[in-house]
């Protein structure tokens, strides 16, 4: 399936993948917040949430602000 | 003459009140922004010569790359023990600044935000229209919402009823460093809402423009651009926690009335060299 994970389009050998295991292939780290399609998913959410071909997903950590 | 000073010392500080909003207390009114400085060592050195206890922040992408090394300017801020106030700066959307509002209160363990709905490129306007269905739906959702709006006074009633505690109107568009463009504006709001946490919010350039937002009566002042695009951003930072709390001060003490006519403060009686004779 390919998606696009922060606007940028990434290819996997998967048909579908739960978020859980997506952060795991990509080793994404604490301190981020995701949005699937531009709706946010709880973390408590991420191992039951699936992501299939053409889903956008946005992580998101914290920089600074004004 | 000392038993004066002593009085005069005691009464000083009890005045100095803790200043509390959104069920926080806090001893500093200034809420700095953690953007634009030359360095990370400085952003942090600046932050605490502010005296400032919140700092606000916001979420972007990063690359996986970057993220696998950590996050040095998160682990700088949570290191500083401050409070942190996310806001939803670059949202044009209610429904963009919801989902970030939403993602940041995950991340960060606290329930308020700082809404910013931009509405016009140009100057950066907050977009009334937008803040409101917003704030509605992340009040529904538990959130504090602290609105960043324009000094409408309409809106700021608008923006009370929905059950904001705190507004936060500009003094002039983000960044621009102009003071207060609409001391009128922002003088009713304070009067209409003397129960209200009121901040200025962007557009501060000067500690006198610091000053005159807190003789204005408002609560607190935030602001980034001005410390951090200084000539020496950390004693500017400085300069503006004095200026705040003077701010402060003197709005609580009470400017004399302004008159048209000269008054000598120094006592006429007794003056030397005026006899009845010349």
């Amino acid at each position: 399936m390919r998606i696009s994970i922060n606007a940028e389009i990434k290819e996997f050998d998967k048909e579908f993948l739960t978020i859980q295991e997506l952060l795991e292939i990509i080793n994404y780290g604490e301190g981020i917040a995701i949005a699937l399609n531009e709706t946010f998913i709880l973390k408590t959410k991420y191992q039951e949430t699936t992501i299939k071909d053409g889903d956008r997903l946005d992580i998101l950590s914290p920089v600074q602000g004004g | 003459m000392e038993i004066d000073w002593i009085f005069s010392l005691q009464y000083k500080e009890d005045r100095v009140e803790k200043w509390k909003i959104e069920g926080k207390e806090f001893d500093s009114r200034l809420m700095i922004g953690s953007a634009l400085y030359p360095s990370p060592e400085i952003m942090e050195k600046s932050i605490i010569n502010s005296g400032s206890q919140i700092v606000t922040l916001a979420l972007r992408r990063q690359s996986a790359t970057n993220l696998k090394d950590g996050n040095q300017f998160w682990d700088i801020i949570k290191n500083l023990n401050v409070t942190v106030l996310p806001n939803t700066a670059g949202c044009h959307t209610a429904k963009e600044a919801i989902t970030t509002a939403l993602m940041a209160r995950e991340i960060f363990e606290v329930d308020w935000v700082k809404l910013e709905v931009i509405g016009n490129q140009y100057n950066l306007q907050p977009d009334p229209f937008a803040l409101i269905e917003a704030t509605k739906i992340l009040i529904d959702e538990g959130f504090r919402v602290l609105p960043y709006m324009t000094d409408d006074l309409v809106l700021a009633q608008r923006l009370a009823d929905l059950g904001c505690t705190t507004l936060m109107p500009w003094g002039s568009p983000i960044g621009t460093g102009r003071g207060l463009m609409n001391p009128y504006n922002l003088r009713t709001i304070r009067e209409q809402f003397p129960n209200l946490n009121l901040i200025v919010d962007a557009g501060i350039g000067k500690p006198s423009d610091a000053i005159e937002a807190m003789e204005l009566g408002f609560d607190g002042v935030l602001l980034n651009s001005a410390v951090a695009l200084a000539q020496e951003p950390i004693l500017m930072a400085e300069a503006f926690k004095h200026a705040i709390y003077a701010g402060r001060l003197s709005f609580e003490a009470g400017a004399m009335q302004t008159r048209d006519m000269a008054s000598p403060s120094t006592p006429t009686v007794g003056t030397p060299f005026w006899h009845q004779f010349s």
